[in-house]
């Protein structure tokens, strides 16, 4: 008998566990893939910022001067805002700016690597965890503006700082639920893609992302609508995080965002494994 | 007797339509079906050790049949198996990107073939040889022209080993030279794979490696037979000079 060739009984191509294991799964999956998910975020990352002058350092570049901007408009439109604001809103720009690229690209993580899907196979869950990572690295990256900062505002540095990198982990993975949940239909419906955009326009001013959770609390009904969402815990922790306390944010809020995360991943998983082969046709 | 590796059973495969909100509600009254049936029924058993071929016009469902078997589709109907670690060559150099570097494009192509770090970095130092980029292997391959992509390509994808190997029209790709080499390496990676299923338009090559050549028509598997049976009757159905 050959030895190269092990006979054993044939299995059906593509057979896939119980959907309920999904979520662990893909996990799973994930992790026996890392070389590949290895190659494809950097083949992400050099492709991101090439023939610039500044490369990478666009990373942070880009928030800080929306941030300019915003505390000029704010300034404009409130007067006298607090000193820090400027620096609120940059975190704000920073976190949220995680969350909503991650989002967008794994929403179009499956119809972005068509060719790629026509001809090889691999777990398709590689593609929304590869563009979720890469976006990860490269917010973590814009992160070094977090030191000039703590210099020019005179801030504490403190081991509460690590609740930055917390935060936009916690945001990376609000957004690869969801994202996976979408990721499939996007294939059938670009409509998706569309209103995905529009999602994270709206969500840009409805998150705290140009004011604070202090400011909501001051405002009644509308600061108490404010703590459903979910992205709220990950800006206030990276903003606590920064000016170096430990965070007031009662802990029924975190639990709610941190739960919001694991359900949408299970929800998001199971789909994702249930259609992504349907889905795939449509491309 | 030798053991099927690759099984069809009665697989038939459609491709939906995307279509429009109106024609949506249009068709949902009319119960119209706009889906493409790419696959009828096929029947197909490879069996391990065998070299198979199939032909068929453009469009007939011949790559149709390879996706299915290495999973890219999931028929919609009947079932396919198989034995064993497959992997499918189809589009040399897929997911290259222009930024990197022929080595780090060369690990990458390799890792999304399915290889895991151990066999590529042992593969390496083989695969620069045989791409024979001299010195342009550590410059960004955007500024290869396509003959050097396809090379490099070639030579990451014919480093492989699986158990079934699904080839794709990948031969044919730069100078004399080069075509001749690769495909005395294709050649030498098929007698060392197991089992190989090869779709191309290039008959004199079935005729020389397939053992069983299948005809592809219109989403039906026709017949299967020799290569010249098979090749003639290619002929009648597609109608042309034999």
């Amino acid at each position: 008998m050959d030895e190269a060739t092990p006979h054993t009984e044939p299995v059906e191509v593509g057979l896939k566990p119980s959907l309920f294991k999904a979520p662990f799964y893909t996990l799973k999956q994930s992790f026996n893939n890392k070389f590949l998910i290895r190659n494809l975020v950097r083949r992400e990352l050099r492709g991101r910022y090439r023939n610039s002058v500044l490369g990478y350092t666009w990373t942070f570049i880009e928030p800080s001067l929306l941030a300019v901007v915003y505390y000029f408009l704010f300034y404009m439109l409130a007067g006298n805002p607090d000193e820090l604001y400027a620096v609120w809103v940059l975190v704000g720009i920073i976190i949220w700016g995680c969350f909503g690229k991650s989002l967008q690209a794994t929403v179009t993580s499956l119809t972005g690597n068509k060719n790629t899907i026509h001809l090889v196979y691999f777990p398709r869950i590689v593609f929304p965890v590869t563009t979720v990572i890469g976006n990860i690295v490269l917010t973590l990256m814009s992160c070094i503006v977090v030191f000039p900062i703590i210099l020019i505002f005179d801030l504490p540095f403190t081991h509460h700082l690590l609740l930055i990198p917390i935060s936009i982990f916690l945001a990376g993975f609000l957004a690869i639920g969801l994202g996976i949940l979408l990721a499939p239909l996007n294939c059938i419906y670009r409509d998706i893609e569309h209103f995905i955009r529009f999602v994270v326009r709206a969500g840009f001013f409805v998150s705290p992302v140009m004011w604070t959770y202090e400011m909501a609390l001051d405002r009644g009904m509308f600061g108490e609508a404010a703590m459903f969402n979910p992205m709220l815990t990950p800006i206030t922790l990276a903003r606590h995080g920064l000016e170096g306390k430990a965070s007031t944010l009662p802990h029924e809020v975190i639990i709610f965002s941190v739960l919001f995360g694991l359900i949408m991943w299970i929800i998001g998983s199971i789909l994702f494994e249930k259609f992504e082969r349907q889905a795939v046709k449509y491309l | 007797m030798k053991k099927s590796v690759i099984i069809l059973n009665n697989v038939s495969l459609y491709f939906p339509k995307v279509i429009g909100f109106l024609s949506l509600v249009r068709n949902f009254f009319t119960k119209k079906n706009t889906r493409f049936n790419a696959l009828k029924r096929v029947n197909l058993e490879v069996k391990s050790g065998e070299v198979f071929g199939l032909i068929g016009k453009n469009g007939s469902g011949k790559s149709t049949i390879l996706r299915v078997i290495s999973g890219i589709y999931p028929p919609d109907d009947g079932e396919c198996m198989v034995v064993g670690k497959i992997s499918l060559l189809a589009g040399i150099g897929t997911g290259f990107s222009p930024h990197q570097t022929g080595v780090e494009n060369a690990l990458l192509y390799g890792s999304i073939l399915g290889h895991n770090e151990k066999a590529m970095t042992d593969k390496l130092d083989e695969i620069i040889e045989f791409s024979e980029l001299g010195d342009f292997i550590n410059q960004p391959i955007r500024t290869y022209s396509a003959g050097m992509k396809a090379r490099l390509g070639l030579a990451v994808a014919s480093a492989i080993e699986p158990d079934i190997l699904l080839i794709d029209e990948v031969l044919g790709v730069g100078d004399p030279q080069f075509r001749e080499k690769s495909k005395k390496r294709i050649l030498d990676l098929v007698s060392r794979t197991g089992t190989v299923v090869i779709v191309s338009h290039s008959f004199g090559l079935m005729k020389e490696i397939c053992d069983r050549v299948g005809v592809v028509h219109k989403g039906h598997l026709v017949m299967i037979g020799s290569p010249e049976e098979a090749i003639s009757t290619y002929y009648e159905l597609t109608g042309g000079i034999s």
